[in-house]
């Protein structure tokens, strides 16, 4: 059953657009995302006590220090005065996953690096959100070759994807906003959707 | 009483005496024996996964205490194989791989390899884009030493010089955005020029970040120069003498703090630099703190070169007129069937470089940046190789930290400002 | 008249591009290396790259067709004007000059001083030929010749500490030769479920 666009503003998901409505041979059938959506439905409401913490962890989410290459240099500049996080709750960058909830997976993750970072995201505590940043942790962007893992979500369940190369401050601000947006209206993070790395 | 003979590089006592080399393998530290013995060493992980933003390094150090007596390097964690994807790409699509590379200092890889294409298809540049070119380099440099003193500060503990360094660096991006559409990775160097002309009202705007910044480079000084705790942290600490230095490799402010007195853009100029006026810093005690004033003083020359480029700014085209390698103007396809055809076989095709093989070397933030690129005549590079500075710099790491505490390891891997994109590419 | 023919092992010495390229025997790259560094005075190792020449002009690419003459000259290149009659020019098929072996290694040296100099020192090797290591003339060689092994499996003969440096530790094959796929995933389209 298709998640229409009134049900998820109703749950305050203003900024969630369907993508990949019905789309080729298969029409009749709900596509991936619509059908996840349309489990959640049952899940989304929220009672007081659900409501108050969904508050207190998009009200100060940690991200962890995990910048790699040039995307690192401008999630560094949202920590800067000019796109100031810090009204999101999220200046503080620990670099312990240990005491961070949101992994930005910031710059391309070869082969090589993909150990570590899922040990990090391992070693993260629950509930824990990623956010693959740009295009390289998206889908390895430009570079379809040998080196780099063809988009971070091979390895960790990712909660949302934000394009550009590298993505403007203003733009990972807005993947921030919506994933807040997300977490207030009791969609439950990646890791609990997806059971597990997909392909 | 000892006689300290003068180093001939430097013209200057040697900073320390004979060479710290490691004897067996120059970039590996190897603890002593005997100490290996009777000691208590604690073999650690640092990285890659890295508090501070050098990106993925992996040090794997043994520490005695809190003296580091082993030292080795371990990259290839964010090895991305640009050079073998650019044998596959058109010359037009490899250009957009190279600022990619060193991602602080991103218009250096793009002229270099875009230089690298010219001097094969020995094309003339105009004027107004050479010296525009030299503009944006210039930027670039204050961009890239403002991102390394921000972050470098940061991770010595000075925290709040991070948002002050960060606000002029979002004054440059906007620069770079006015000019090229994008804050980073512009893709503004085509071979033959500049993508487009200059637009207005980035004269003003330049004139005016020129007007302010030496009183920022002012107050970064008066926060740091005078501070006890960061010249604690930053004097005597990472000793490298100027042969060492030269036999390792070593090029840019790491080898000027050492004081050889050497820059790429005075001795073998490029572009405008021999038509701009300005001065090479040099330090003679080779320590971070030296490496420190190396670099502040570069941002202060910057800006001059950038105001004399503003000044000096002749008029005219912005990209050469050879047709088989620069598209032609968007108005002449709808008259001009020869128009049209060099631009379908230029998009689709891609401009073809005579075969030969050329090595390119500018200086960048880091210090000597080459670009060795192979071609056979045809659409695409055959061979591209990148000479990086950051590679070479992590050379000289166990050197510089030979007789050093865990903290200095911070430090010295801060003042050697190693951007590893470049050094793994 | 060369002005490095001295150098041992000399094979050919090339002017391009503003550019030396001195060829020298691969039996006798150290005693070049260090006659070189000693007597010509280059002791900086800017570069030491590699190059595999596998399926070199197998294809055929067209000549280039030449930049007109240009009024004035800033540099001391002259650039070719068009000669029509030039083989090549018209774009018809023109095969690059063959290259004595598979694999080139190419060390760019630089003497740092008021009068700079550059020149390249080029050996050829083919595969599994092992290359002197020059570790002990320039340190700087070090993290190069891991890579030149690393990448493009050139067998290096005396370098203290040849692993892998880019790559895991475990890989398989060396990414840069040109026998190496590109690798990569095929790009899907949403349209194909």
């Amino acid at each position: 059953m298709a998640v229409g666009r009134k049900k998820l503003a109703d749950y305050g998901l203003n900024t969630e657009r369907i993508l990949m409505e019905k789309h080729g041979p298969k029409r009749d059938e709900p596509s991936a995302f619509e059908a996840e959506l349309g489990n959640l439905e049952q899940r989304l409401m929220l009672t007081t006590v659900g409501k108050a913490l969904a508050w207190a962890q998009r009200g100060s989410m940690w991200p962890d220090t995990f910048g790699l290459a040039c995307c690192a240099i401008e999630m560094m500049s949202i920590v800067s005065s000019r796109y100031d996080v810090s009204r999101f709750g999220m200046e503080v960058f620990r670099s312990s996953p240990r005491q961070a909830d949101l992994l930005i997976v910031s710059g391309r993750v070869s082969h090589k690096m993909s150990a570590p970072l899922r040990q990090i995201y391992d070693q993260m505590l629950e509930p824990k959100w990623v956010m693959a940043m740009g295009a390289c942790a998206s889908s390895a962007g430009m570079f379809n070759n040998y080196a780099v893992l063809q988009g971070v979500d091979k390895i960790c369940p990712v909660d949302i994807y934000v394009p550009g190369c590298p993505p403007r401050p203003e733009a990972v601000l807005e993947g921030i906003v919506r994933l807040h947006e997300r977490i207030k209206a009791g969609v439950p993070p990646a890791y609990e959707l997806r059971k597990a790395a997909q392909g | 009483m000892a006689v300290l003979t003068r180093d001939p590089l430097t013209n200057r006592p040697p900073i320390y005496e004979g060479s710290r080399i490691p004897a067996r393998v120059p970039t590996i530290l190897e603890v002593d024996p005997i100490l290996r013995e009777e000691g208590d060493i604690l073999e650690i992980n640092f990285g890659p996964n890295h508090p501070s933003t050098h990106g993925v390094l992996r040090l794997i150090i043994q520490l005695n205490g809190e003296r580091v007596v082993g030292l080795e390097a371990v990259i290839g964690y964010l090895h991305t194989g640009f050079e073998k994807n650019m044998e596959a790409k058109t010359y037009w699509k490899a250009i957009t791989y190279a600022p990619r590379m060193d991602y602080v200092a991103y218009q250096a890889n793009e002229y270099v390899f875009v230089a690298a294409i010219e001097k094969l298809l020995r094309m003339e540049i105009p004027p107004k884009a050479t010296w525009m070119r030299t503009l944006m380099l210039e930027l670039n440099r204050l961009h890239s030493h403002l991102v390394w003193l921000g972050t470098g500060a940061l991770e010595l503990g000075a925290v709040s010089m991070f948002w002050y360094c960060f606000r002029e660096r979002d004054a440059i991006l906007d620069l770079y955005e006015m000019v090229g559409g994008a804050r980073m990775h512009t893709r503004y160097f085509q071979a033959g020029g500049l993508a487009e002309d200059i637009p207005i009202g980035f004269y003003e705007e330049c004139q005016r970040f020129c007007d302010t910044m030496p009183a920022r480079i002012d107050e970064y000084e008066s926060m740091l120069n005078g501070q006890a705790i960061f010249l604690e942290r930053t004097k005597g600490i990472g000793l490298l003498s100027a042969a060492d230095a030269v036999a390792l490799g070593q090029s840019g402010p790491v080898l000027r703090a050492s004081g050889v007195d050497w820059d790429i853009r005075r001795d073998e100029p490029y572009l405008a630099y021999d038509e701009v006026d300005f001065d090479v810093p040099v330090e003679a005690e080779g320590d971070v703190y030296a490496r420190y004033r190396v670099r502040m003083r570069e941002m202060r020359e910057s800006v001059r070169i950038v105001q004399q480029c503003l000044d000096g700014m002749p008029e005219g085209p912005w990209i050469a007129d050879d047709r088989k390698v620069v598209l032609p103007p968007r108005h002449e396809l709808h008259t001009s069937m020869e128009s049209l055809i060099h631009h379908f076989k230029l998009v689709t095709e891609g401009y073809r470089v005579p075969e030969g093989e050329v090595y390119v070397p500018i200086e960048s933030p880091r210090g000597e940046l080459g670009c060795y690129l192979v071609s056979d005549g045809g659409p695409r590079p055959w061979r591209v190789r990148f000479r990086t500075p950051s590679y070479v710099v992590l050379q000289a790491a166990p050197t510089a930290m030979s007789d050093a505490l865990i903290a200095d390891l911070i430090a010295i891997v801060a003042s050697l400002d190693n951007v590893m994109g470049e050094a793994d590419r | 008249m060369s002005a490095y023919a001295d150098a041992p092992g000399f094979v050919e010495e090339r002017e391009a591009f503003g550019e030396t390229t001195v060829v020298v025997e691969l039996e006798r790259l150290r005693e070049a290396a260090e006659w070189f560094r000693d007597e010509q005075g280059f002791n900086f190792l800017s570069d030491l790259s590699s190059a595999d020449y596998l399926g070199w002009g197998e294809k055929g690419v067209a000549g280039y067709w030449g930049s007109p003459p240009q009024s004035a000259q800033t540099r001391d290149w002259t650039p070719p004007a068009r000669d029509l009659n030039a083989p090549g020019s018209w774009g018809l098929q023109k095969l690059p000059e063959p290259k004595p072996k598979r694999f080139s290694v190419s060390y760019h040296l630089l003497a740092l001083g008021p009068s700079p100099r550059r020149v390249r020192l080029q050996v050829w090797c083919d595969d599994g030929e092992p290359v002197q290591s020059v570790i002990r003339v320039w340190p700087a060689a070090d993290f190069f010749e891991r890579e030149a092994w690393d990448m493009m499996g050139i067998a290096i003969e005396g370098h203290p500490n040849l692993v892998r440096i880019l790559m895991d530790d475990d890989w398989e094959g060396h990414p840069q030769r040109k026998d190496y796929p590109l690798g990569g995933e095929p790009v899907r389209f949403s349209d194909e479920e």
